[in-house]
């Protein structure tokens, strides 16, 4: 049984042979990559964004715009989902080879209700945002208040102090 | 678990509950005449039994979809989505930077000038103690 050997290390680390003398002598490390790159043979982006549906060719179902009503898309999906598995079932008992379109029908509203969801990730993000910045200037309130009330108190000591040393 | 990975979670419980339902149906039913040219299928062996369990189970499983979908209408509105958009939480964001920087500009300030008033008190409290140590004789 044969077995693979582990490749070799990257051959331009003889550039680095003088690094600890003379920082300057070896080449900096290349800039991070920007775009689309292959890892292992595959195609990978370093642009992160929710494909649309279209794009990976499914029917859009629910109404396109700047602003979409999620809750009522969520439930008229919901709706349309429940009578379409019972029509499925009414397929099944009627004409029971005509099953394959309902079937595509009810992944596609499946794929749709995901779709919205995932689309309401970056809405999420931004709120957790939000939360995070309510909570930090919370935070910085807090110690400001904190802070200058122990110095009104350290001056108060002082001055009792003096007080008391002016007195014997 | 956050409310749309619950919601995501949900969906998936309806899908399955969907597809299991259709399948025990359909993998369960009696046979059924076709037409009336062919003689009607032959009795199972225990008919009571098989047909009084399987009576029950297209109530108990298409109960447990409506309640799955029912469940899912609820947790869409308990999502706390508030009208505006996009616009509006980055407008806020924008505003509670701004604050945010306001504000860690008086905390650098009063910082900086609790450390000071340390200082000098830390440097009064070493002539005092250095006073005190010159003047007690010991006898």
């Amino acid at each position: 049984m044969a077995t693979a050997t582990y490749p070799p290390p990257p051959p331009y680390y003889r550039l680095y042979k003088d690094y600890l003398q003379n920082p300057k002598s070896a080449p900096e490390p290349l800039p991070p990559i920007e775009g689309t790159y292959i890892c292992f043979g595959g195609n990978y982006t370093t642009d992160d964004v929710l494909p649309s549906l279209e794009e990976q060719g499914v029917r859009q179902l629910y109404p396109t715009g700047p602003n979409i009503d999620y809750k009522k898309e969520l439930r008229s999906l919901n709706k349309e989902l429940q009578l379409h598995i019972l029509e499925l079932a009414d397929v099944l008992v009627e004409r029971p080879s005509q099953y394959a379109r309902r079937v595509e029908d009810i992944s596609l509203i499946f794929k749709n209700l995901h779709h919205l969801l995932n689309s309401l990730r970056p809405h999420q993000a931004r709120a957790t945002l939000i939360h995070i910045l309510e909570l930090q200037i919370q935070r910085r309130k807090q110690a400001v208040e904190d802070i200058k009330r122990r110095r009104e108190e350290a001056q108060k000591l002082l001055k009792e102090s003096l007080t008391t040393l002016e007195e014997h | 678990m956050d409310i749309i990975s619950q919601l995501q979670e949900q969906l998936n419980l309806i899908a399955s509950l969907a597809f299991n339902t259709i399948g025990t149906l359909q993998r369960d039913a009696p046979p059924v005449r076709l037409s009336p040219n062919y003689p009607e299928p032959p009795a199972s062996a225990n008919p009571t039994e098989e047909t009084a369990n399987f009576a029950e189970q297209p109530k108990l499983m298409s109960a447990a979809l409506v309640k799955a979908a029912k469940q899912f209408d609820a947790l869409v509105s308990a999502l706390p989505i508030s009208e505006g958009g996009e616009e509006a939480q980055l407008k806020r964001i924008a505003e509670l930077q701004a604050e945010n920087d306001v504000i860690g500009q008086e905390l650098q300030k009063q910082l900086e000038a609790a450390e000071n008033e340390l200082k000098h008190v830390q440097e009064l409290f070493s002539q005092a103690s250095d006073n005190c140590l010159n003047l007690k004789k010991p006898d």
